[in-house]
């Protein structure tokens, strides 16, 4: 029983409406209360002049499975190349690695991060992807809404229960802890050569709508009572007016939970001379008047990065802007995936208007608790580069100086010259830590409070937020100290999330079948198995809601 | 666990110990061969860091020409499901992928019908570079001879002639019918090329890719290519997300640097660069011989002769002795096989390599 006493910071928990000078303790691993008189701590760290937080916690980022790899491979490079200028961030392919991932992020004050597009079939490189990265703790979205199985059933008109089933049998195959749906119905479309897909739009030989998918899905996800609402990747990604799509969406969730994902990338309206136009404050009042949608950003940084989605409908039209000119389109089962490297400029009018309408969109937020920091790693920018997006919405004169780069035409079809708003560090600590973790249905972490996980993240409080929030002065991982000054100190192994809702057997006979004849395969050969991790207690299943 | 030193049984301890001694003194170790699964190649990765040695695969050459091919202009797969299921022409690029699975054609052409697919073709096979051909199920069949050319040629030709260039004299019976294939692939709604990358060049692999680039303009097209023997594409996948790279890569101060011809175990052996090798031949129904010339730990699978190298160290067979996470075809990726006859007298593959470098002392890098 090790009891932790951290002394004297600015603790900063929005959860408990909490922004003081105290003490924060550990006590075995969780936080605690004072203890009782008399009781010692066994460690005091005098953290006075420091900020305290909760570890911060990603909704939405790319970091493990064949999709991953698959951009290792055609882009080892990458992280060399990441910054704007071509500074490097980490002159090694190595950074790329699933162990340099864990590191990074702890050093950033990281302790979970959500990789969003588990590809069930491909469930155990993923898991066991997963498992080689240190120190965070780790949760899976599995695909489905493109794969035939559910299309399917969406056909054959199954009733709600079957397709209830079917997603908890996916759930569990993959151990996974949420539901993700990626352009429902477009990568189907695709293999029959579509090549866009809206939200009305029907799929081929199914004849089921991408919101047919979608909604069969989301209930099915709300009547299993998974706690993180069914996460979409709306239609028509990119595109020029597609802040309809998203807006409809939102409107076809009829008030039942739902998180959008980088949101950034549907912000877009039809003005102006290149038919592209900043449409942040209408998508900022659509989330203030549909209080049942949860979003993140997807922000965009300039620089190198590479695109990577199993959105192939609009991978395959985006492979055109590769830059480098290489790319690869990966036509699976289920979604498949699209790899596309590309280069945000600062002198390009579309990307800095993508760059301004993230920083919109979250500026522009009345609750902030359901508009969530995300870069969608590392589609929007590499996640090492978060610090330098907090500095952007914590300080308007850093935006100012960013703004001058861009050019004019960009600043004319933006609303950000416009906007005052700094985010506090209070409001940080909600888009970072505890609004993903609610809206991910992990109680016990993104705050402070008794018995929350001992995850905490100290920072020295300096004007240059990209310096503060880029290296920890500590970071607590389940009560142990991993970094010191900086750098990690110690690596541990965290825990992966998963749910487990029941289903009725009868569907992992009708999916076998189903496997068997298409396929030639039996499921238990993609099934997730405990010991994925060669260690005890890899998974912690999440209690579902009912 | 039986072991062996220079033909001469010894006692497990020894075996490790003398392995650790002789790869621990190394100039330039090279753990290679790697049949064996998953799990055994991340122990295999760790050693070879913590050496400051060279990882690779014994199908290498293939490996290294799919991933320069990816890092130079990307790819366009589709999944082994995708193409039995969807595609309507498929095209086997030569008789490689018929020698190397000669039960491919029936796999990707099952008799019952698939799942819905784009147009309404009757799905065919075409063999581009070979006389006749058996192969097998109730597919039509098209066999285009090489004739007096070399595949590469056919290929070439066949690519100009979907991008509109030729052949100019399609009054030559082999001409004419790669101007028929090609009008035949602009027609169809799902065409794959399909190849065994152990068997075709780098240049004709982009050739490949680009032929399917063009044709993806404006119908679905696709390539798939035969898995790599020995879950190679399995160790090749896990070196990627261990330390970002594919095989053929050496640690160096911790760090990796990849050079497909540089760290090739066989140039490696022969310049005499490399002063120690350690060979995996591990996996239920494969295998492959540690070559010649170089002391060699043999971690041997099969039953193999006790002399067939310095040390001979039995260990367990992926999916034969364990269950184990190997590249599966028939998902595209990395799947669970069960133990055929499940037995734990042996050690596993990662179990002895772990054991080996618990022996060798070396600071563990922060990146691997």
């Amino acid at each position: 029983m090790v009891l932790i006493r951290l002394q004297g910071g600015r603790v900063i928990d929005p959860a408990h409406g909490r922004d003081a000078i105290g003490d924060v303790f550990i006590d075995n691993g969780r936080i605690a209360g004072p203890p009782e008189p008399g009781r010692k701590p066994d460690e005091t760290y005098d953290v006075s002049g420091k900020i305290v937080m909760a570890g911060a916690v990603d909704i939405h980022s790319h970091i493990a499975g064949s999709n991953v790899t698959m951009a290792r491979l055609l882009m080892p490079e990458l992280p060399a190349l990441a910054a704007e200028k071509g500074v490097p961030i980490a002159p090694t392919p190595a950074a790329w690695s699933a162990h340099a991932t864990g590191i990074r992020y702890a050093e950033m004050g990281y302790t979970t991060v959500i990789e969003p597009a588990m590809i069930p079939t491909h469930a155990i490189e993923a898991q066991r992807e997963l498992s080689r990265i240190p120190i965070i703790d780790v949760g899976g979205l599995a695909i489905l809404g493109n794969d035939d199985f559910t299309l399917g059933m969406l056909r054959d008109r199954a009733g709600s229960s079957e397709i209830e089933d079917s997603v908890a049998w996916t759930l569990q195959q993959s151990k996974c802890l949420g539901l993700k749906v990626i352009n429902a119905g477009g990568s189907a479309a695709f293999k029959f050569n579509a090549r866009t897909f809206d939200l009305d739009d029907v799929v081929p030989a199914y004849g089921v709508t991408s919101r047919m998918i979608v909604q069969a899905l989301q209930r099915a996800v709300t009547s299993l009572g998974v706690p993180h609402p069914v996460h979409v990747h709306c239609n028509n990604l990119g595109v020029a007016g597609n802040v309809d799509t998203a807006i409809a969406t939102m409107e076809a969730a009829e008030g039942l939970p739902m998180h959008l994902a980088h949101i950034q990338f549907y912000g877009y309206g039809e003005e102006g001379p290149k038919g592209i136009s900043s449409a942040a404050p209408r998508l900022a009042e659509a989330i203030k008047r549909y209080p049942n949608i949860s979003v993140d950003i997807g922000q965009v940084l300039f620089g190198q990065t590479m695109t990577l989605s199993a959105d192939i409908l609009r991978q395959f039209d985006g492979r055109l802007g590769a830059k480098p000119r290489k790319w690869e389109i990966i036509q699976d089962e289920g979604n498949g995936t699209g790899l596309v490297p590309y280069k945000y400029r600062s002198k390009n009018v579309v990307n800095a208007l993508q760059w301004a309408i993230g920083l919109e969109i979250m500026l522009l937020a009345e609750d902030l608790w359901r508009v969530l920091f995300s870069t969608d790693h590392p589609n929007g920018a590499l996640f090492v580069r978060y610090p330098e997006i907090i500095h952007l919405l914590m300080d308007r004169d850093e935006r100012a100086r960013w703004l001058e780069r861009v050019p004019e035409e960009a600043r004319e079809l933006c609303n950000l010259p416009a906007l005052t708003r700094e985010l506090s560090l209070s409001e940080i600590a909600i888009v970072t830590r505890a609004g993903p973790a609610r809206v991910l249905g992990l109680s016990d972490r993104g705050h402070l409070g008794r018995g929350a996980v001992g995850d905490i993240a100290v920072y020295s409080d300096q004007a240059d937020k990209t310096a503060m929030f880029g290296n920890a002065d500590f970071v607590f991982k389940n009560g142990e100290l991993v970094v010191r000054g900086g750098d990690v100190v110690k690596v541990t192994w965290g825990q992966a999330f998963q749910v487990a809702p029941g289903f009725d057997a009868a569907i992992q006979r009708k999916v076998a079948r189903f496997y068997d004849r298409y396929y030639g395969v039996n499921p238990s050969s993609f099934r997730v198995p405990g010991s994925i991790a060669g260690r005890p207690d890899r998974f912690q299943t999440v209690p579902c809601l009912n | 666990m039986a072991a062996y030193l220079k033909g001469e049984s010894i006692d497990e301890a020894s075996a490790l110990a003398v392995a650790a001694e002789l790869l621990g003194r190394a100039r330039l170790p090279v753990i290679g061969g790697l049949l064996t699964d998953i799990a055994g190649a991340e122990a295999a990765l760790a050693l070879a860091e913590r050496l400051g040695g060279v990882i690779d695969h014994d199908a290498g050459d293939a490996l290294s020409r799919g991933a320069r091919l990816m890092r130079e202009a990307g790819g366009c797969p589709a999944s082994f499901g995708e193409v039995r299921n969807r595609a309507d022409l498929v095209v086997l690029l030569g008789d490689a992928p018929l020698k190397r699975d000669p039960g491919i054609v029936l796999e990707l052409f099952p008799p019952e019908e698939g799942l819905p697919r784009p147009g309404d073709n009757p799905r065919e096979l075409v063999v581009l570079g070979a006389g006749k051909v058996r192969a097998g199920g109730e597919v039509p069949v098209t066999a285009i001879p090489l004739g007096n050319r070399d595949l590469p040629t056919l290929i070439a030709m066949l690519a100009a002639a979907i991008a509109g260039r030729g052949p100019r004299n399609k009054t030559r019976a082999a001409d004419a019918k790669i101007a028929a294939l090609a009008e035949r692939l602009r027609g169809a709604a799902f065409p794959v090329f399909v190849y065994s990358p152990s068997d075709l060049d780098e240049p004709v692999m982009h050739v490949v890719l680009d032929m399917v680039r063009e044709l993806c303009v404006t119908i679905r097209a696709a390539t798939f290519t035969l898995a790599a023997p020995g879950n190679g594409d399995g160790v090749n996948l896990c070196s990627a997300w261990t330390c970002g790279l594919p095989v053929r890569t050496r640690f160096v101060d911790g760090l990796p640097v990849h050079d497909p011809w540089l760290y090739a175990t066989a140039r490696l052996i022969d310049s005499g660069e490399t002063d120690a090798l350690l060979w995996v031949d591990a996996l239920e129904a494969e295998a492959a011989s540690p070559p010649r010339g170089v002391p060699t730990v043999l971690l041997a699978g099969n039953e193999t002769q006790k002399g067939a190298a310095d040390i001979v160290i039995q260990v367990a067979s992926a999916a034969r002795d364990h269950d184990a996470e190997l590249y599966m075809p028939r998902i595209s990726g990395i799947g669970m096989i069960e133990a055929a006859q499940p037995n734990r007298d042996r050690p596993t593959v990662a179990e002895t390599l772990d054991r080996i470098a618990g022996l060798i002392a070396k600071p563990e890098s922060r990146w691997c």
